[in-house]
């Protein structure tokens, strides 16, 4: 067999292959030890990690997989938007498997998360290597359906009202996308990803207006899984409930599919220059910047640790959709530097506030004080993670930002060239009032603590190698971010 | 080689820093030297720098980290950089010396090393910086490492000065990046070198604005200089020294920046710096006189003195190329300042590391017949006060000549006004004599405080007296090679002072060595002597006069100096000529102008929190809310299509297939039964409410009389029927017995 047979073979597996192993384990009797599911999950994990990561390397690869019609077809092609993302997917979802390991433990029917999880998994490879907006749309819808089983893991009442919430607000933004699709298929030439656009402008001359419209509902739509305001209230009620892992990957990942959707759209299938300067453009950066404002402004305010972190991934996130709204070759460097960057920060953070549930079950932030002395990494950990949310330098999330507001100003896009950027910095402001109390009451709990009674809650190594890695990552990408600027700027000047 | 030194500079102390973490896990004496040797080295190094820099002329040019956090990290040396990484250093070593003893019995020390060193190598990397992108990182580094300083005590009050600091770290920070972002916007770079030839001829003003106001913060401008007071009092002694010595003047490096490579010479700005330099540096003149703790003095004093740097740096705006004086006098009062304070809170670091107060009252007397304090303080505040033959002198009278130049300039018509008239600069001349004077009696009041009075308490007394170890010997040598340092540079003006400002004017914007000036001569001492004088009457009226009371006891002295207002008058005198024990020191600052609890907090932590996170949760509520109501509208909806066949039919039953019944038909009785029914039934009602409310009568008249009713219509049917049936018969029989008679008659 030739090299891109050979390259589709390695890719397809590195998506069907988790999504079996998941299927099988889900429908296996229960295993008679713990260690033998680990066993499994683990070779999974790994096993599909390697076939990503060879799928990652090989060049030009495109598959066919299934023909409904001329235009109806699932195909897959790997593209560098795509590699980005997949590997952000394969590198976290491993080590956030790892984790689960150990949190798991105290959490019943593990071998259904486990089963999902894996599911999931080659449903986000994906979804990334997906070539057009048909088999998106298939996996995307896929993956909110798999993906809900990880929310409603512990079947309390909240878990399952928060599951069904997540349930509705994503298939009505599915639908949204759907209605999109239909348009796409009559005015687009093809529904292939293309950069630069693919709609057909001599067909959809004289129906603008409609067609603007219709990207403004993809827009949306996509933006439900995003957060984006008004169809983010799913992100607050979803992801406390969920067990940690869960939350870390929800947050970090799967809202990141939006986000691919919005790019697929908007700069692989409209084409960026059939937005500029409409009132879709100015509608959707307004949104974005009241979700930023919003979002932070109620991580402030709440004392649910990981209700709070919830709340930052809506501000977070639309950062990224702000970002793209621009236009802008800088803003969009900055978003795609501000998915990886977020992903690797809000895992670190939402596995930390996992941690801290694991070992002492506390959940609301008020209660943590001097848990820095009984949890000295972790906290180190979530500092390091804070400060790059933040955008303190060097670390990472000031890289993203800078290219953010460079961008903004650059743009010429009226208003926003300097309210986007003071949006920015005073949601900046707020991710440091929301995060850093933590830090502060864990490390400096006041001369009256009790040090004698001071116990080390460490979480075990399981936990503890992958905090220290996506910790690590969050800053050290932020000192060293010219490769991955340098990759990135590649992508936009193909789109831009 | 002077790329590696500048490394060596920047990265040494951020290595040590993580070493001496591990080190001191292990042992702590041994870190507690690691660290002290690392300081030294450290300005060791900077030495050297400055020796290549004085013995080679310009050396360097740029270099640096390409592509380290983005836009890559790049350094230069010039003179002004050179000579205050050497100041940085050799602070750094001070105090890193004299922690040793201070740090002996405190907890956590660790951590305290270790964002030590650290923000050594970002302040020194601050100053040796060649972009702003660079500053700003560093700049950064060191807010947030220098947080654990001042929450280093844990203790309620140095939590809550932290927050501040760290609030205003972050506020400042963020803010100063917006300025970067539009300033990179506009000139496409960050470069400063290269800035000038960027920024020329576009309206930089916002971008300069939000940078000052990044940089203001740290260096304490009014009014953002509210983390000052709070944070000096309650952070380490040797940190105090570090925060107002030479992090202040990072804030400082920024301001200049700005004025000198980005607002060269624009009168515009100037006259806004020299306005804000003089309100900062009234104001933290005032406070200091007014505060009755010993290290709040000197915090609101480090305030006050920001404020005479700032006015040099605006009056360099305002002279333009002819401000050699303002340029040197500016520098020059920035390396005193930063060696002032260094002194001085090491000082406050021996009487808190002794006595462990710092409350005027209480520390009072300790310094009597301790000779080598009294000297080493007095060095630091006779040239703070700007005392002829202490180096303060040289660069106050420097400031004070480029205000007279330019106030002669303007009235002799050689300059064009710019906001200020020759008049208004009289104004700024006096408020800086005035100035002058308050430091020289905030000073004083210290001095006569703790080393001439005696402490009310004369047990205590004796037992201060009695003791003569109070610092190591390694504390007395380092604190004497700062101190010696004020007398050798004031008396050798010329061979010292002279040759730093030729160093550092450089990065001012000014060219050429400036002339040789008789700092001694008659002109330059009358403004120095005036201030001394302001200063003397001052003290005596406001120190001694407004803020000593005598007290009863100890307690009662606030209570009793409230009540004694009729013996305000006399109490005055007294005070100023009462030298003896038994006055306390009042605390006179009205509490209400205290920005940060009246102004900031308030607003910043509760009215707009809950003014926009009312906003958001109603935003945040929005969709839940539609959507709630878009389900039951929907639900509400398809019933309503769901039923349309039903209502229909239940419409046409109602209308045309109705049940025939009589309008107005009763149920049961006729409408007299009702009308008496309803009557009797409501006059029961009434009784019951007044006479049986107990045993209420539920009789229902409307249904007995309807009863009633239908028993005599039946009754009366009855009747009807049977006498209708007897006459029916009757009938009958009478008809039968008229046949039967009939028939008889015939037959």
């Amino acid at each position: 067999m030739d090299y891109k047979m050979n390259a589709s073979i390695i890719m397809l597996t590195a998506i069907f292959f988790p999504i079996l192993l998941g299927a099988v384990l889900l429908l296996a009797p229960e295993f008679h030890s713990r260690n033998r599911l680990l066993a499994v999950t683990g070779a999974g994990l790994v096993i599909t990690g390697i076939l990503a990561g060879c799928a990652l390397g090989t060049e030009g690869t495109e598959f066919l997989l299934l023909s409904l019609g001329e235009r109806l077809q699932i195909y897959f092609r790997l593209d560098d938007l795509g590699r980005i993302f997949a590997a952000i997917v394969t590198i976290v979802w491993i080590l956030a498997g790892f984790y689960a390991f150990e949190y798991m433990k105290h959490e019943r029917e593990e071998k259904r998360y486990f089963g999902f999880y894996l599911m999931v998994f080659g449903v986000l490879l994906a979804l990334d290597f997906a070539g057009n907006i048909v088999t998106y749309y298939l996996f995307y819808e896929l993956m909110t359906l798999l993906s809900m089983p990880l929310v409603l893991h512990s079947k309390t009442k909240e878990a399952i009202m928060g599951g069904m919430k997540y349930l509705f607000y994503s298939l009505c933004g599915a639908y949204m996308v759907l209605l999109g699709v239909y348009f796409l298929n009559k005015y687009a030439d093809t529904l292939n990803f293309t950069a630069g656009g693919t709609l057909n402008m001599e067909l959809a001359a004289g129906n603008e207006k409609t067609l603007l419209v219709i990207v403004f509902f993809m827009i949306l739509g996509f933006g439900v899984k995003a957060g984006m305001f008004p169809m983010h209230a799913w992100l607050p009620t979803a992801h406390p409930v969920a067990p940690a892992p869960a939350s870390a990957v929800l947050s970090g990942l799967i809202v990141k599919a939006g986000v691919l959707g919005v790019i697929r759209t908007v700069y692989f299938l409209f084409g960026e220059s059939f937005i500029r300067g409409t009132w879709v453009q100015t509608a959707w950066l307004t949104l974005t910047l009241v979700t930023i404002f919003m979002g932070s402004m109620l991580a402030y305010r709440e004392k649910i640790m990981k209700k709070r972190l919830a709340y930052s991934t809506v501000s977070q996130v639309s950062y990224i959709l702000f970002g793209l709204a621009l236009l802008e070759p800088s803003a969009m460097t900055g978003a795609l530097l501000h998915v990886v960057f977020h992903a690797f920060v809000k895992v670190t953070l939402f596995l930390a506030a996992g941690a801290i549930i694991y070992k002492t079950g506390k959940t609301n932030v008020d209660d943590m004080t001097g848990i820095g002395k009984e949890m000295p990494v972790t906290i180190w950990c979530y500092t390091f993670a804070s400060l790059a949310l933040i955008g303190i330098p060097p670390a990472s999330g000031f890289i993203s930002k800078w290219h953010l507001a460079v961008g903004a100003l650059q743009s010429g896009a009226g208003i926003f060239t300097w309210l986007g950027p003071v949006i920015l910095l005073i949601s900046a402001l707020l991710t440091a009032g929301y995060l850093l109390p933590v830090t502060v009451k864990g490390f400096l709990p006041g001369a009256d603590y009790d040090y004698e009674n001071l116990r080390k809650k460490e979480p075990s190594l399981w936990m503890l190698v992958s905090l220290i890695i996506f910790a690590a990552l969050s800053i050290l990408l932020g000192v060293f971010p010219n490769p991955l600027t340098e990759y990135i700027r590649a992508i936009v000047s193909t789109v831009l | 080689m002077v790329s590696y030194l500048v490394y060596g500079l920047v990265f040494l102390p951020m290595a040590g820093a993580f070493l001496s973490y591990a080190l001191g896990r292990k042992h702590k004496k041994c870190r507690d030297y690691f660290v002290g040797g690392v300081a030294v080295l450290e300005f060791g190094l900077a030495a050297v720098l400055l020796c290549q820099r004085i013995a080679g002329g310009v050396i360097g040019g740029e270099f640096g980290l390409p592509g380290v956090c983005g836009m890559g990290l790049s350094f230069t040396v010039d003179g002004f950089r050179a000579v205050y990484a050497c100041i940085a250093a050799f602070m750094w070593m001070g105090t890193s010396l004299f922690s040793i003893e201070y740090f002996a019995h405190y907890r956590n020390r660790n951590r305290y090393y270790l964002f030590q060193l650290i923000t050594l190598g970002a302040t020194e990397a601050i100053f040796l910086s060649a972009d702003l992108y660079t500053t700003f990182v560093f700049f950064e580094t060191m807010s947030f490492a220098s947080y654990v300083w001042v929450a280093q005590d844990e203790r309620d009050e140095s939590l809550r000065a932290a927050a501040t600091y760290l609030a205003v770290a972050v506020i400042g920070g963020l803010v100063m990046l917006m300025g970067l972002f539009l300033l990179y916007h506009q000139a496409g770079t960050l470069e400063i070198d290269k800035l000038y030839e960027a920024c020329r001829g576009k309206d930089v003003y916002a971008a300069a604005l939000c940078m000052l106001f990044g940089f203001g913060a740290k260096a304490g401008v009014f009014p953002l200089h509210i983390w000052l007071p709070k944070a000096h009092p309650v952070a380490p002694a040797p940190a105090s020294a570090l925060l107002s010595g030479i992090l202040t003047k990072t804030g400082i490096f920024g301001v200049l920046v700005i004025s000198c490579r980005i607002l060269l010479h624009d009168a515009l700005w100037g006259t806004f710096i020299l306005a804000l330099g003089v309100l900062t540096m009234a104001a933290g003149a005032v406070l200091a006189l007014f505060s009755i703790d010993f290290k709040r003095t000197l915090a609101c004093s480090s305030v006050s003195q920001i404020g005479f740097i700032l006015v040099g740096i605006g009056m360099q705006g305002l002279l333009g190329e002819e401000n050699v004086l303002a340029v040197r006098g500016s520098f020059l009062h920035m390396v005193n300042h930063s060696l002032f304070k260094l002194v001085l809170f090491m000082i406050a670091g021996v009487i808190y590391m002794n006595l462990h107060r710092l409350d005027l009252n209480e520390i009072r007397g300790f310094g009597r017949k301790k000779p080598l304090l009294a000297f080493l303080y007095l060095t630091g505040a006779l040239g703070i006060g700007g005392m002829p033959l202490f180096s303060g002198y040289i660069s106050k009278t420097l400031l004070h000549e480029s205000i007279v130049e330019y106030t002669e300039g303007l009235s002799e018509g050689l300059i064009t006004p710019v906001i200020f008239s020759s008049g208004g600069m009289k104004a700024i001349e006096w408020a800086f004599l005035i100035s002058g004077g308050l430091t020289v009696a905030y000073m004083t009041k210290l001095f006569v405080a703790v080393f001439v009075e005696r402490n009310n308490d004369a047990a205590l007394q004796e037992k201060y007296d009695a003791q003569k170890r109070y610092m190591s010997p390694l504390s007395s040598a380092v604190l004497l090679a700062g101190g010696l340092l004020f007398p050798l540079m004031g008396i050798f003006p010329g061979m010292t002072m002279d040759g730093l400002a030729d160093l550092g004017q450089g990065f001012m914007g000014l060219a050429g060595a400036g002339g040789r000036i008789s700092y001694f001569s008659f002109g330059n001492l009358k403004g120095g002597l005036t201030s001394i004088a302001i200063g003397a009457a001052l003290y005596l009226l406001v120190g001694r006069g407004w803020m000593l009371r005598r007290a009863v006891s100890g307690e009662e002295g606030a209570e009793c100096a409230a009540e004694d207002q009729g013996k305000r008058r006399a109490d005055v005198f007294s005070g100023i000529l009462k030298w003896e024990d038994g006055c306390v020191y009042l605390d006179r600052w009205p509490k209400l102008l205290d920005l940060e609890e009246y102004l900031y907090r308030p607003l910043l932590l509760t009215i707009l929190p809950a003014v926009c996170g009312c906003v958001c949760g109603i935003l945040d509520k929005v969709t839940n809310v539609l959507a709630k109501f878009l389900i039951r509208a929907g639900t509400a909806a398809a019933g309503f299509l769901d039923t349309l066949t039903d209502a229909l039919v239940v419409l046409l039953r109602k209308t045309v297939y109705r049940d025939h019944t009589k309008m107005g038909e009763l149920k049961e009785g006729n409408w007299l039964t009702y009308i008496l029914g309803s009557a009797a039934n409501t006059a029961c009602g009434i009784m019951n409410r007044i006479f049986r409310k107990n045993h209420p009568k539920e009789t229902n008249y409307k249904h007995k009389l309807a009863l009633g009713y239908w028993g005599l219509r039946e009754t009366i049917y009855m009747i009807t029927r049977s006498l209708s049936y007897g006459l029916i018969l009757f009938s009958i029989g009478l008809c039968a017995t008229l046949i039967y008679l009939l028939v008889g008659a015939v037959k």
